[in-house]
């Protein structure tokens, strides 16, 4: 596959942005460490986003072990603006607004990880198979991701969510089912192009078998975009997790989950208690836009790679 | 055209059958029993048949489907089970209040978007440049529900530009009851300043909230695009050709405008789904709340009949901006690989 400069958004824009070099110097044609490595080197961007990620998946281990006041445990200091006691002040129900912040990732990162991983495999099996083997089965297939696209995604996750029942595993099962289609265009597109390559036709001739071809050759050469698509699949999965808590159709309150903490503050924000929902939305922001950023610098050296 | 709008509308027609019969089907698979919902668990099995019958749920599934697609056609989604009024009457309430918004957002966003992504696709790599890049890439990964909190906070509280964020209207007046459904042109119709200007100030902050988030993709694909004809051999040409400035601009204005409609329409489809976010955000009530309230008191004709409207608009949307790209790229029209 060959991909003109500038063909994919951002390519290179995220290793540019920011860098002390003007932005026209291309990556060097070197392996994928060294590439990663002057992709840092040159982009402020790119080490911020690195490290928002790091933060939100560490905080996802240990950032129930930092509350500084029980999480679900309702006193009577309410409303409290933040003070050197309440860092972030305190929400309807006397929560430590900063304890739960820290704490919330163990949901909504934690429920983007396993759907994204869920979605990422499924789809790239799916994509792989109906690429390799064409037929009916992998156009029946891709007219089912037609479908599932072409509902409103955020309606389809509430009425799943809703009438299966809000838990974590079916936010993650929603998640997995929205993304699935997406892993599942995006490996296919590549396998088709790279069936008709010399390197399957040689294989072929060597007697290899076909799933072999497949699994072990065709694949590895057509997971780039996927790859890539991995972290921006985890950003969207936090917003979406966060935005059905939100709204009431996510995680069940108290549970300290962002989505849910910016819930309980909406209400107070007209009243000027503004603390409640800011601390969790910040946090919320800061986290997806880490993705974002690693998600568009991965495609900046996948995309060179190929 | 004529030729390749028939042929795109052939099209439509089984991929709406095929939503409207998702819908239908995916409540059915759905572990939910809407009886229980309504009876409770110990309730009695003659008390559960009359519930099941009421609700039209003893039918088979084929005859609820066949009940279902028939009155699709006849514009009849039948009566919703929460309110027992006719569901295509509570949709054509609602409809017009999430268009409105989103359609609004859509023109600001859009606004914004093309001349400043013409504007620094001609400067590359300059401040404006990366600024606006980053800028892209930021708002495109937000969330739209604490960004509205935020305005309502700094917009409503702090400055008191905009009204607090609770409907349409200031509580006084009363809504125009005009053709369109739609409060701002039948204000207008009307000439009731007092309501359109009332109804304006209290769309201001979900329309900003929404252009905010919907303006970095639409910067990020025209810019590129735009980039792309910058780099291009036929601008190249037309530049060697001597052709006017003029000519140039207008040639990539139109060569980037196609892919980016394309973007346009897919997000036109997400912000549709996700417009229940801002209205909760501002208490509107238009299709997202609707979907949401009545998904949660299990409401099977309501919320069958929701997303069947909802997914057909976004075909429809995407049936419009094919044709769009058809006009703009005449290679579309004549079936060559664009």
């Amino acid at each position: 596959m060959s991909v003109e400069p500038g063909e994919y958004g951002a390519v290179g824009d995220a290793a540019d942005m920011g860098g002390e070099r003007s932005g026209d110097a291309p990556l060097p044609p070197a392996g994928m460490g060294a590439q990663v490595k002057e992709l840092l080197r040159r982009s402020w961007l790119v080490r911020i986003g690195l490290f928002l990620v790091a933060v939100a998946v560490l905080l996802a281990i240990v950032g129930p072990y930092l509350a500084r006041f029980p999480l679900e445990e309702a006193t009577p200091n309410a409303n409290l603006p933040p003070s050197t006691t309440y860092w972030f002040g305190t929400d309807p129900n006397g929560f430590d607004v900063f304890s739960r912040v820290l704490a919330a990732p163990r949901i909504d990162v934690a429920i983007a990880l396993v759907a994204t991983a869920i979605a990422f495999f499924i789809g790239s099996a799916i994509g792989l198979l109906t690429g390799y083997y064409r037929g009916w089965p992998g156009e029946f297939v891709m007219r089912i991701a037609d479908l599932i696209q072409s509902f409103p995604l955020y309606v389809l996750a509430i009425i799943i969510v809703v009438l299966t029942g809000r838990n974590f595993q079916n936010i993650v099962l929603v998640i997995a089912l929205l993304n699935i289609p997406i892993y599942v265009r995006l490996v296919r597109s590549q396998v088709l192009s790279l069936r008709e390559r010399t390197f399957v036709e040689a294989g072929k001739a060597a007697g290899t078998t076909d799933l072999n071809i497949a699994v072990r050759h065709v694949l590895p050469n057509g997971l780039s975009p996927a790859l890539a698509q991995v972290p921006i699949t985890i950003g969207f999965a936090i917003l979406i997790t966060a935005g059905l808590s939100f709204i009431g159709a996510g995680v069940r309150p108290p549970t300290p989950e962002w989505g849910v903490m910016v819930a309980s503050g909406a209400e107070s924000i007209i009243i000027g208690e503004w603390w409640i929902s800011f601390f969790p939305g910040v946090a919320i922001s800061l986290t997806v836009f880490g993705f974002a950023v690693v998600g568009e610098a991965l495609r900046a050296v996948f995309l060179r790679e190929v | 055209m004529t030729r390749f709008i028939l042929k795109r509308l052939a099209l439509l027609v089984p991929q709406l059958i095929l939503v409207v019969v998702g819908a239908f089907l995916l409540l059915r698979l759905l572990p939910v029993d809407p009886v229980t919902q309504r009876v409770g668990i110990f309730a009695t099995e003659e008390g559960r048949a009359a519930v099941k019958e009421e609700l039209g749920l003893d039918a088979s599934l084929g005859s609820q489907l066949g009940d279902f697609l028939g009155g699709i056609v006849r514009l009849d989604f039948g009566e919703a089970w929460t309110t027992g009024d006719p569901v295509f009457e509570e949709i054509a309430q609602r409809f017009p209040i999430t268009l409105q918004l989103i359609i609004l957002g859509f023109m600001v966003a859009i606004a914004i978007a093309i001349p400043v992504a013409l504007y620094v696709a001609s400067r590359p790599v300059g401040k404006a440049d990366k600024g606006t890049t980053v800028y892209a890439l930021f708002a495109g990964a937000q969330p739209d529900f604490w960004w509205g909190l935020f305005f309502v906070y700094i917009f409503f509280f702090i400055l008191g530009w905009f009204p607090a964020p609770l409907g349409l209207l200031d509580i006084h007046l009363i809504p125009p009851n005009g053709p369109t459904k739609f409060v701002l042109i039948d204000s207008l119709l009307d000439w009731d300043i007092e309501v359109f200007v009332s109804v304006l100030k209290h769309l201001a902050l979900p329309v900003i909230t929404l252009a905010f988030v919907l303006t970095g993709p639409i910067l990020k694909i025209m810019r590129q695009a735009a980039m792309d004809v910058h780099a291009s051999d036929y601008l190249l040409y037309a530049q060697a050709g001597g052709s006017p400035r003029q000519l140039r601009r207008r040639i990539i204005f139109r060569n980037a405008l196609a892919p980016t409609l394309t973007v346009t329409g897919i997000l036109f489809g997400f912000a549709l789904g996700g417009a229940v976010i801002i209205e909760t955000v501002f208490s509107l009530q238009g299709m997202g709340r609707y979907s949401l309230d009545r998904t949660l008191s299990v409401d099977f004709p309501a919320i069958q009949a929701a997303v069947s409207v909802m997914a057909a608009f976004v075909l429809f949307i995407y049936l419009l901006l094919d044709v769009m790209y058809a006009v703009l790229d005449p290679r579309v029209r004549y079936g060559e690989p664009g």
